[in-house]
């Protein structure tokens, strides 16, 4: 069958919206470990220690056939039973001798491994939190979190069992390759005789496990992403009735998905009984070789330990082909991962960077301390802000009012620089804002949203991230005195730890009001320049309501303050109100002039009184 | 299969033996190649059965975990609203992952090796005894202590691997955290001491993945130490019974062989405890979550046949609680078949609860809600459901084709992502097919996109219909997702249309121009529609005010515009509506 999807060039360039799974089949791709490497190389020194540890441990193991071959051949068949005994001490000498060195290569490969994985969350996180927050619209939390965490431990599984295995691997078959040759040239060719075949097999193995893989990601990305979308949006599912419909049509991509195995599962069984076959076949190979020709002379003997020796040299050789499988898939999962990861390093759309030409940092004297001078902003294709001038005088209050959608919040997301505007510009103290270190900038403002950020910690771990910024410290009473002032003290009070009080992941003890009042006094503790205060519209009661207008009163008390206005009060109370409509400013004055011009505010606040009246 | 692939390995060193016994008397009777012959011949039978068992074996567990998995997502398809609303998508897709593949590698790989390592240990018994039954006993004394040790290294393996799980949880919590809150982090400057944590989290995890290590470490070596000394006895013990003349060379050589033989399936059984113990832990969460039962069931009562079906609502005393809050307070309102209410109210007022509770995707107590005079409880979910259109606030569509959301609204189109689809095309066949035919819609999801205004999006689009909606629908604008999640509802030509906010994002002509063309489609219908704005519910036949949960007044535009009451008040503190 040919759909159109199936001509179509598979990848069209790094450019176009990879999905996570497109990256496929490779075990080994030489540009992914080079970008490992990046990771890898400060630690380089523990392979140093790592490599003797291995030869050690590899010497130690391939030492023990040989002692057998010497004990059978120099003492149990010729009946001398002098120095046996020594023969099994230095045996176990070597046996517990490999079980040490062992654990040391065990030991400096893990330690290795695990720092560099250490380091590459740790890039990931530096990476994700340095971007900007449009960033974070467009990427779920959960994708980011499977890059950091799954991802990680996929590449780390790489250097447990994967890798580092197959090095070793390689370095004990050349040592068995070249004692088999040194006990008996002969019959260490006829052993390797047997290599061709192994190449086929492997070969053989190796393609079809890479064509199944494929299909197998490609089939677990789709049923995956199809429970993913359908448990999201269950109750869309369960309104339209569509269970059945999408239950069978996850059972064709599950049934898929489990037959994709089949060609795996064969290559995996074939390649595991026929080295396994073939290792018997290379031992029946070498017998009839030293009987045939070497049978009936005088050195039957010796040759009878050579070939107990060479028995369990070809199976040692052996096992690690058997078993390449398991690596293999180990491998694949692995180079996916570091593909993930690695594009996610890739990304751009860095945080507030700063602007193509420099802009000029010199303060103007008497310029307002905020002034948005024309301001758009679009997300997508979308407009969210046309053309916006406003000015914050320092120490005055400006009310912004707009309905739902007006923009209100985007306003403040740029003054923050958590987005960019798309035109025109906003200036601090007649600076243009992106003139100034962003850390300034964001030091000199503090939001104060609906949504209240607590962190998992207490409530004075929680307060204190207020002088973060600033470098202080801030001491018990300074913390108790800040609370008074905005009326926490009264919610600490309730709680028999104070300031102790534990603090759970998005406040999760705490009401709505209590958190506007945590927010309240870790903003005094910051005690910034600008305030910008996103006023509540959660329901809370009328004593937590006085509460929270009485702290709002103490924070607000001779600072700029940006105000998203919902009460009256606040509108009323301030120096200059902004009537905002679908990103346009439409009237801009004092109470008093904007009622007496008889537009909307006007209309609005009519509207207001009648309901006071 | 196990058993035949263990008896005819044994063939192996017994040939072996009789080989070495060749090698030490020479060979008069020329049977070395006979021999070698018949070794080489145990080798592929061997290898056919041993091919035969894996693939059975390890078909078989795929086969368990496709009916497993299918189980589990018809299962979870069918819970209820509530059971999703306090599982969050990423524990139950870890269900459906992680623990589906745990369980499928404890069937395969362990259930294999446990049979395995059974056999392999009772054939080489058996014939080791044979040979030399006091040898036998030498060779087997490390074995209890290689069980023992099992048994040490197993309990401390465990513990350890319990505390990196926690330490990963607790950095993959704290990562979360931070990212939810990432703008907090940036606004406040918090980069620094955010970072200070996850390090010193990270630094945690590393710790204790290293204690892992150390402990992993030390088990491998002793148990191939102790493999190697059951070796050394029989050597040494052996050896000096070959020189008394009490054991042959070749018998002697044999049970090296034997030995080896049991190397492997020893190591893997501390790997295979640990399998089947995390396979059990795995089982008993899915067997949990099989075992949870929807408490919103199909009512018993008489059907309601598409004939009966007018879309009439009625509310008698409805009170919700979640948790122990009271979410609805005795609400009871009336909507007659055919006419339009309007529901306000402000944020966490209960609307969205409100018409959640009439679709059953929460439930309700019987005596409370009543479609057309029946009580909903007693329905059938398919045929309450099949009364109603719903467009829900979130809009959430599937990442596939406009054309393909749209249709899903009357049982049409693929839900499958498109991206998904269009790969698996590439190894397979994809196994549904699109509401569109040669990219051209059917006029059922045109008329319906043409009332939801969409059509002049969609000629802006250069796929028009085909266009994919990215993951969440992120490549549309939020009022043209509202639009599509419109457009769906109005498909499925409901008798009862619930809009909740469905043109929040929407400009103000657009939702004009939508509203006209929507009052031809609820002429003859019966719509509930909650809004924030006046001009979306201002022409409703009745318009019902909640707040905390309670109605608080119900009335036309005009009449509560009059009263000067919480309609009024509420569009004033939200300053929406009389603005624009």
């Amino acid at each position: 069958m040919t759909t159109p999807a199936s001509t179509a060039a598979p990848a069209a360039g790094p450019a176009s919206g990879k999905q996570d799974e497109q990256v496929l089949g490779k075990a080994y791709d030489v540009r992914l470990m080079r970008k490992l490497w990046r990771f890898v190389r400060p630690h380089s020194r523990l392979l140093l220690v790592w490599l003797p540890f291995t030869l050690a441990a590899i010497a130690l193991e391939l030492a023990q056939p040989y002692l057998v071959k010497v004990a059978i051949a120099d003492h149990i068949a010729v009946g001398k039973l002098d120095g046996l005994a020594t023969i099994a001490i230095t045996y176990l000498a070597l046996v517990l001798g490999q079980t040490l060195v062992s654990f040391g290569e065990q030991w400096a490969i893990q330690l290795l491994g695990q720092r560099a994985m250490h380091d590459l969350r740790l890039a990931s996180y530096d990476h994700v939190v340095s971007r900007r927050a449009a960033f974070f619209d467009r990427m779920p939390v959960g994708r980011l979190l499977t890059r950091m965490t799954n991802d990680v431990e996929s590449v780390n599984e790489m250097f447990a069992s994967g890798v580092i295995t197959l090095a070793t691997d390689a370095v004990r078959m050349l040592m068995i390759a070249i004692i088999m040759l040194s006990l008996d040239w002969e019959l260490a060719l006829l052993t390797f005789a047997t290599l061709p075949l192994l190449a086929l097999l492997v070969n053989y193995a190796r393609s079809a496990m890479r064509r199944s893989f494929r299909e197998i990601r490609v089939r677990l990305a789709a049923m995956n992403a199809f429970a993913q979308e359908h448990l999201s949006g269950i109750k869309v599912v369960q309104i339209f009735r569509r269970e059945t419909a999408a239950s069978r049509e996850y059972d064709v991509i599950n049934a898929g998905h489990r037959d994709a195995y089949l060609s795996s599962i064969r290559a995996d069984a074939a390649m595991y009984a026929l080295v396994e076959a073939i290792g018997v076949t290379a031992v029946a190979v070498v017998a009839w070789w030293a009987v045939a020709h070497r049978g009936a002379s005088a050195s039957s003997v010796a040759t009878l330990g050579l070939v107990v020796a060479f028995l369990e040299y070809i199976n040692k050789f052996f096992i690690p082909i058997r078993d390449l499988s398991a690596k293999y898939a180990v491998m694949q999962g692995a180079m996916a991962a570091i593909e993930r990861i690695t594009e996610l390093l890739d990304t751009k759309e860095p945080d507030a960077p700063p602007p193509a030409t420099p802009i000029a940092a010199t303060p103007v004297p008497g310029a307002p301390l905020v002034a948005f001078d024309h301001v758009e902003f679009s997300y997508g294709a979308e407009p969210i802000l046309r053309d916006v001038s406003l000015v914050v005088p320092r120490g005055q209050t400006v009310a912004i009012v707009g309905a739902t959608g007006s923009g209100k919040s985007t306003l403040i997301k740029l003054l923050t620089r958590l987005y960019e505007p798309t035109g025109g510009t906003i200036a601090i103290g007649g600076v243009d804002s992106r003139a100034l270190a962003v850390a300034d900038l964001r030091q000199r403002v503090t939001v104060i949203s609906q949504d209240v950020a607590l962190f998992t910690g207490t409530v004075r771990s929680n307060l204190a991230l207020g002088a973060v910024a600033s470098g202080r410290t801030v001491d018990d009473a300074e913390l108790m005195a800040v609370a008074a002032r905005v009326g926490l003290d009264r919610v600490l009070a309730r709680r028999p730890e104070g300031l102790d009080a534990p603090v759970s992941e998005r406040g999760g003890a705490f009401s709505a009001g209590e958190k506007q009042l945590l927010a309240f006094a870790r903003a005094l503790i910051r005690d910034p320049d600008i305030l910008v205060l996103d006023e509540a519209t959660a329901h809370v009661d009328p004593e937590t309501e006085a509460l929270i207008e009485r702290g709002v009163g103490e924070l607000m008390r001779g600072r700029t303050t940006l105000v998203i206005a919902h009460r009256l009060s606040t509108i009323r109370s301030a120096d200059q109100i902004v009537v905002l409509d679908r990103g346009r400013v439409i009237e801009q004055g004092t109470h008093d002039q904007l009622v007496a011009a008889g537009g909307a505010y006007a209309r609005l606040e009519a509207t207001f009184r009648r309901g006071h009246a | 299969m196990l058993v035949a692939t263990n008896v005819l390995f044994l063939g192996i060193p017994v040939t072996t033996g009789k080989v070495v016994a060749t090698l030490q008397t020479g060979d008069p009777e020329h049977r070395i190649a006979t021999l070698c012959l018949l070794m080489i011949g145990f080798a592929l039978a061997t290898a056919v059965t041993r091919i035969l068992s894996r693939i059975w074996i390890f078909n078989a567990a795929r086969a368990a975990e496709y009916e497993l998995r299918g189980d589990l997502f018809q299962h979870l398809l069918g819970l209820d609203g509530p059971y999703h609303a306090t599982h969050p998508t990423g524990d139950t897709m870890s269900r459906l992952t992680n623990d589906v593949q745990t369980v499928r590698a404890m069937w395969g790989a362990g259930v294999l090796n446990i049979v395995n390592t059974f056999f392999a240990f009772a054939t080489v018994l058996t014939m080791m005894i044979r040979i030399d039954p006091w040898l036998t006993l030498w060779a087997c004394l490390p074995y209890p202590t290689i069980v023992v040790a099992g048994r040490l290294f197993g309990k401390r393996i465990y513990k350890t691997s319990m505390a990196v799980q926690a330490q990963l949880g607790a950095l993959s919590n704290e990562i979360q955290e931070d990212l939810t809150s990432i703008a907090a982090i940036k606004t406040y400057g918090l980069e620094a001491e955010r970072r200070a944590r996850f390090v010193a989290s990270s630094q945690q995890l590393l710790g204790r993945n290293m204690a892992l290590t150390r402990i992993r470490g030390a088990m491998g070596p002793v148990f191939a130490g102790l493999g190697s000394i059951a070796m050394l006895l029989v050597l040494y013990l052996g050896g000096r019974r070959h020189i008394d003349g009490d054991l042959g060379l070749d018998q002697l050589i044999e049970m090296t062989q034997y030995l080896a033989r049991l190397v492997w399936p020893t190591l893997a059984l501390g790997w295979m405890l640990s399998l089947l113990q995390r396979g059990k832990a795995s089982w008993n969460r899915l067997a949990g979550l099989l075992a949870t039962r929807s408490t919103i069931v199909d009512g018993t009562g008489p059907g309601l046949d598409a004939a009966e079906r007018q879309g009439g609502l009625e509310l008698r005393g409805l009170t919700l609680r979640r948790g122990d809050r009271t979410v609805l307070s005795d609400v009871s309102f009336t909507v007659a078949a055919g006419t339009t209410t309007a529901l306000v109210g402000r944020t966490g007022s209960g609307k969205s609860t409100l018409v959640e509770a009439v679709c059953r995707l929460l439930d309700v107590p019987p005596g409370t809600v009543f479609l057309d005079g029946r009580d909903v409880t007693t329905l059938a979910l398919t045929d309450l459901r099949g009364a109603i259109g719903y467009a829900p606030q979130d809009a959430f569509l599937f990442s596939t084709t406009i054309a393909d959301n749209i249709g899903f609204g009357y049982g049409a189109g693929t839900t499958l992502p498109r991206a998904r689809a269009e790969e698996l095309a590439q190894v397979g066949a994809p196994p549904t097919t699109s509401v569109l035919v040669d990219g051209v819609a059917p006029s059922r999801v045109i008329e319906a996109a043409i009332t939801a205004g969409l059509a002049r999006d969609l000629d802006g689009m250069p796929e028009g219909y085909a266009t994919v909606v990215g993951e969440r629908g992120i490549t549309l604008s939020g009022g043209q997702r509202q639009r599509v999640a419109l457009a769906r509802a109005i498909a499925a030509d409901p008798r009862l249309l619930i809009l909740d906010d469905s043109l929040s994002s929407v400009d103000a002509e657009t939702e004009k121009v939508i509203l006209d063309r929507l009052r031809v489609v609820l002429a003859n219908r019966t719509a509930l529609l909650i809004s924030h704005r006046v001009a979306a519910v201002r022409a409703a036949h009745q318009i019902v005010v909640l707040d905390d949960g309670k109605v608080v007044e119900v009335g036309s535009h005009d009449e509560l515009l009059a009263a000067g009451g919480a309609y009024a008040e509420l569009y004033r503190t939200q300053l929406q509506g009389e603005a624009s």
